[in-house]
């Protein structure tokens, strides 16, 4: 069908209104980009992919104002770990806060040279994850982003790399783009916890070769105004590991999105959500799965907590193409609704060309359950108690997809607090 | 210890009376067991008297040690000394069974005002009581109930009661759905906790279990009101003759 | 003994020996593809507003049908086709084809069955389908019951005539043709027709709004359970010609009606349109089953040929604890795009949705349901199976919806695929929106292959793959099979099998 104009003309209106970064190893990247967006243009609320989630605030030219979160009563997030700490604030690398980038292995998103290792990955993997659904916010970080890392990783690193997003300012708008490169046999940890801007817009590009393992853990902590739209774009060789678990409590818009593309076979990609919203929330997970390769496995596990209006969205596909058989397809999405407000949306779908294929899904949706309920409390649980330990439980299974028992048990302690907090 | 006094209740959603009157007073340090056919309001005793959402007190009252129950939230009931062994105990994914006890021993010792115990304390206790009932650290580890066979749930119940050490005990049905051998692990459990200070509620069909938990006094409950009150003997006498003569001796 | 495998190869539930007898009795590839030759009448090629004129005008419509039809056309005539399923054909020419197409010997409307066209009655006779009023034995064992079926044979764009009318106004039953209420009942037409699927619902149902031509009309008064089961079976015979029919069921309170629908067409090279809008109104504590074995003209192997079938289908639970059960087998056509749904508006309404849909060769299938959840306590259940084949696509495409109100409602939804061959392609795609928290909705699905030990165990007792195939998907189809009547059920059984033949090997 035809793109309808409007959506064109707002893509060249939008670009009009950009710095575009010009020349350097990534300018035939960044000069793709933008013809692709003006060729999709920009999202609107009758595309198919955005029926639940209205994209307004995510596209228009300036961000709404959001006041940066106050989150200095609680401990830092990781801080338990010893690891690798980056901060962008506002969008904008802090090296005064930081470590030592160069000593990590670590380089900064620039213009500065002509060819770069990055040259082959940077905006590669999101062109490619554009069809046959279209990403524009993701082409848009493309052409315009000049804040992110670059990681090659050859070997195993030693320490987690932590990515950790402040925001000053009540009106930035931040676009990170950050590419990944793991070589085969390498294994990397990658921590975020953000998202620190009053609009963010992410691309994360992980290149996992064979038997390479790539572990990702985020974090899109309790800020409550600002808006937030991620991609993760992955390509993943054989007998490759990916994983990655992001939490997300609180978030008036937040648009997760992830192309993963199991090439090789015997490759396994596993993504997992947990999401707690309360009040003027949106989240919504988007996640596209593709199958090329023989006996490769995948897992996709989300959860939502949702209550007093907030709205939940999962929009998850499994695609197996032709020839990609003994694919091991999994998807689950459930959603507890605490109070009559809460809303859950999704749409899992199936799309299978193989027939040697073991692919299933299962959806719920439903308030906490009475008799566990009643259960605990005859033995003595106090109500909040009971529902807490009850939400906790049912968060379980998204928490687990954490290979790293550490950061799992800090996470859930993480929870815990936060969970009876809105008790409180 | 427990004194029910003229009990009336209802179905909440279709305003069916289930239960028309029951008077009920079980001593402390003593046995009473109920006994009676199907549909004569045995587990509704059990569930109004611990606080499940769903039925509707009309008339009468239910006391612990002179404190109204009926008015109590479910946990509270549990703090005030109140257990209840279900006939179907609840499974409840996603939460260990380890979690689930130390959260409930905690929250009561909380409420009463004592010092909670150390997650080791806690651990020595357990292992033992376990050992005693034969579950394993294993089913421990298992989310509550998910996946246990009829026995262990039972059993499971027994160690939560003696982990908890309630004054009143309501034991429903607890002997359905269990063989023999398991049947005998259970009593003997349930006969390890019995003192001077606490009293047991053993709602059951049949009288085989009374071989086993030998009661002080038996209730027969019919169409929702005790209507006879006897010795052990009448547990025997029921066993022998079936409901059919009592209920008729009544009309 | 018998092989080792014996012992651990559990054949799915529902293939018994008597499947086992039937699946191997069959024999011959699409059995209805011959054509009846008889002449006819058609209205001029293409479509403007003088052919629905004319559609009108045949029937003998009131004006108030004409000026409906006319704003249909209008209406329709600035919408879009929809390309959202996942279907691939060319585009339509609508204007490269016939709307209307009568046998000649129709003309002088027949009084009664026995002055119709013996040629047309040999027709019906050789699909299998009773048109004289006798009593129809099932010829399944523990149904020795006699059982009647009144049926209603619609023939290109007329209905040839109606069984058992008489018996059934005793009862206070109306079944007719649709263009016979129109003139014979219209009050109750005016008041239901568009009341469920309005004109505007979608390009195809507008289309069928416009230039429909004939169908059934069913009332069953108040209180009533119909003393039999009514039947329609809707056959293209012309070629180049669209069929619309239009269905309405009106089930006042209290009353229950099982209605059958069956379809078949010739072998034609070319491809044929039929969009047909069926409406069902349900009033208080009333039921209405209605099950659908579709077995249109699927094309050759190729994709050359075959019927493209775009139908819209709604049942609206209007009254309290009313209840709708939709039973299809969807074995034919080319392309076949349809959602029978359920808007589950009175309290306690329930809606059921059971499914088989079988692509083989080039066939492309996009079709599931709508549950919409309005009404406080409703309860839907969805079970779909898809199996594709050869070169197929076949998607099941559903929604359910919670509304805010629909307090304490439920769904299950179950929906499995099954692949045979790696040519195919099964896919799932379902909308779920829950908005308030007291309705509980589940969703599961699966996609999995034929079980190879069951195949093998199937085959080491003598059953050919073809046999074997057959056998285990009427097995994996087993629950919705029992949702269909019996006479039903035994031809759905048998289709399943022609349907998948050349599709192993």
């Amino acid at each position: 069908m035809a793109v309808a104009q409007a959506k064109l003309d707002a893509a060249v209106a939008r670009l009009a209104g950009l710095d575009l970064p010009q020349g350097g190893w990534s300018g035939g990247a960044r000069a793709d980009a933008v013809a692709r967006l003006q060729a999709m243009g920009l999202p609107a609320k009758r595309d198919e992919y955005w029926r639940y989630t209205d994209p307004t605030t995510l596209t228009a030219a300036t961000p709404v104002a959001a006041a940066p979160f106050d989150a200095s009563d609680e401990a830092q997030l990781f801080d338990a770990i010893d690891r690798v700490r980056l901060v962008f604030v506002d969008g904008v690398f802090d090296p005064a806060q930081s470590d030592d980038p160069v000593a990590a292995g670590v380089e900064l998103l620039s213009q500065a040279a002509d060819i770069h290792w990055a040259q082959g990955l940077y905006g590669t993997l999101e062109a490619r994850g554009q069809n046959p659904v279209a990403r524009p916010l993701a082409a848009l970080n493309t052409a315009a982003a000049t804040e992110g890392v670059l990681i090659r990783v050859t070997g195993q690193v030693a320490k987690p790399i932590h990515l950790v997003y402040l925001q000053e300012s009540d009106t930035s708008d931040a676009i990170l783009h950050h590419c990944v490169k793991l070589e085969e046999g390498a294994e990397l940890t990658l921590l975020e916890s953000g998202p620190g801007a009053a609009r963010f817009n992410q691309v994360l590009e992980v290149e996992v070769a064979d038997g390479a393992r790539f572990h990702h853990i985020r974090i899109q902590g309790r800020d409550h105004d600002r808006r937030l739209a991620t991609h993760i774009f992955a390509r993943l060789g054989a007998e490759s590991l990916f994983k990655s678990f992001t939490l997300t409590a609180n978030g008036v818009m937040t648009r997760n999105e992830a192309v993963l593309e199991l090439t090789g076979d015997d490759a396994m990609a596993h993504i997992a959500g947990a999401a707690l919203g309360n009040g003027d929330y949106h989240h919504d997970d988007t996640v596209f799965i593709t199958h090329a390769a023989e006996r490769c496995e995948s897992r996709q596990v989300f959860k939502n907590v949702l209550r007093n209006g907030a709205v939940g969205v999962f929009q998850g596909k499994i695609l197996v193409k032709p020839g990609a058989q003994k694919t091991d397809g999994y998807q689950i999405s459930q959603c507890l609704l605490l109070d009559e407000a809460a809303q859950f949306l999704a749409k899992p779908e199936l799309e299978i060309y193989a027939d040697d294929v073991k692919c299933s899904h299962g959806s719920t949706s439903g308030a906490i359950d009475d008799t566990a309920l009643y259960y605990l409390r005859s033995r003595g649980v106090p109500l909040r108690q009971a529902q807490s330990l009850l939400v906790l439980a049912f968060l379980a299974e998204a928490i687990d997809e954490i290979e790293d028992e550490g950061i799992a048990g800090e996470i859930r302690l993480r929870l815990e607090a936060w969970l009876s907090r809105q008790d409180g | 210890m427990l004194e029910i006094k003229n009990l009336h209740v209802k179905l909440e959603e279709d305003d069916k009376v289930i239960l028309k009157g029951v008077d009920l007073t079980v001593e402390a340090g003593k046995v009473h067991a109920i006994m009676g056919p199907n549909g004569s309001g045995k587990s509704t005793l059990s569930y109004v008297l611990s606080g499940r959402d769903g039925y509707e007190v009309t008339d009468g009252s239910a006391t612990l040690d002179g404190v109204e129950l009926l008015e109590m939230e479910p946990e509270e009931r549990a703090a005030a000394g109140l257990f209840l062994a279900f006939q179907y105990p609840v499974e409840i994914p996603g939460v260990g069974n380890m979690t689930f006890l130390r959260t409930a021993v905690n929250a009561q010792r909380k409420a009463r005002g004592e010092a909670e115990l150390s997650a080791g304390d806690f651990l020595k206790i357990v292992r033992e009581k376990a050992k005693a009932l034969k579950i394993d650290a294993e089913m421990m580890k298992r989310p509550v109930n998910v996946g246990f066979s009829g026995g262990e749930k039972k059993r499971n119940e027994i160690l939560q009661m003696a982990m908890l050490e309630p004054k009143m005990c309501i034991l429903d049905e607890t002997d359905s759905g269990l063989d023999v051998d398991a049947m005998k692990l259970v009593a003997d459990g349930v006969n390890a906790l019995r003192s001077e200070g606490r009293a047991f509620l053993v709602i059951t069909h049949y009288q085989r279990l009374l071989d086993h938990i030998k009661p002080d006094v038996v209730h027969i409950m019919a169409d929702g009101r005790i209507i006879k009150t006897g010795g052990p003997e009448l547990a025997l006498e029921v066993e022998n003759n079936g409901y059919a003569n009592l209920l008729a001796e009544v009309q | 003994m018998g092989l080792e495998t014996e012992d651990q190869i559990e054949v799915r539930d529902g293939v018994d020996r008597e499947t086992i007898e039937t699946v191997q009795a069959m024999a011959g590839k699409y059995k209805h593809g011959w054509e009846t030759e008889i002449e006819t009448e058609y209205a001029p090629k293409g479509l403007n507003e003088d052919i629905v004129r004319l559609i009108s005008e045949k029937n003998g419509e009131p004006q108030w049908m004409l000026d409906w039809r006319l704003a249909a056309f209008a209406r329709w005539q600035k919408m879009e086709e929809p390309r959202w399923a996942m279907l691939n054909y060319p585009e339509i020419d609508y204007q490269d084809q016939y709307y209307y197409a009568k046998p000649k010997s129709m003309d002088a409307k027949p009084k009664s069955l026995d002055e119709v066209d013996p040629k047309l009655l040999a027709t019906y006779e050789k699909l299998g389908i009773p048109l004289k009023e006798q009593m129809l034995l099932a010829g399944v064992e523990g149904s020795d019951e006699p059982r009647k079926v009144a049926v209603d044979a619609v023939f290109d764009s007329v209905s040839v005539g109606t069984t058992f009318k008489e018996e059934l106004r005793k009862a206070g039953v109306i079944f007719c043709s649709i263009s016979e209420a129109i003139r014979e009942y219209p009050d109750l037409v005016q008041k239901y027709l568009g009341s469920v699927v309005p004109q505007s619902d979608n390009f195809f149902a507008t289309l069928n709004c416009a230039v429909f031509s004939d169908g059934s009309f069913v009332y069953i008064p108040e209180g009533t359970r119909c003393p039999m089961e009514l039947s329609t079976y809707f056959r293209i015979n012309a070629e180049n010609t669209g069929q619309f029919e239009r269905t309405l069921i009106v089930a006042e309170k209290g009353s229950y009606v099982s209605y059958l629908e069956g379809c078949t067409a010739p072998k034609r090279d070319t491809h044929q349109l039929h969009a047909a809008v069926v409406e069902i109104v349900i009033l208080d504590d009333a039921e209405v089953k209605y099950s659908t074995v579709q077995n249109w003209y699927p094309g050759d192997e190729d994709g050359k040929g075959g019927i493209y079938n775009f139908v819209t289908k709604r049942a609206d639970c209007r009254g309290a604890r009313s209840k709708v059960m939709w039973t299809q087998v969807e074995t034919g056509s080319a392309i076949t795009w349809k959602y029978p749904s359920c808007i589950l508006r009175g309290e306690e309404s329930q809606g059921e949705f059971y499914s088989i849909a079988i692509a083989n060769n080039a066939q492309q299938a996009d079709t599931g349901t709508k549950m919409v959840h309005l009404g406080k306590n409703t309860k839907s259940r969805i079970v779909s199976k898809g199996i594709s084949a050869g070169r197929a696509q076949n998607t099941y495409r559903g929604l359910v919806t919670m509304h805010p109100k629909a307090l304490n409602s439920r769904n299950y939804t179950q929906c499995d695929s099954l692949l045979i061959g790696d040519k195919c392609g099964a896919h799932t795609v379902p909308y779920i929106e829950v908005k308030n928290n007291s309705s509980r909705v589940e969703h599961e699905a699966t996609t999995s292959k034929v079980d190879d030990d069951q195949l093998f165990y199937c085959r080491s007792r003598g059953m050919d793959e073809e046999e074997a195939v057959a056998l285990v998907v009427n097995g994996f189809c087993k629950e919705v099979l029992q949702a269909l009547p019996m006479e039903f059920a035994m031809e759905a059984q048998s289709l399943v099998a022609i349907s998948l033949e050349g599709s192993v090997g």
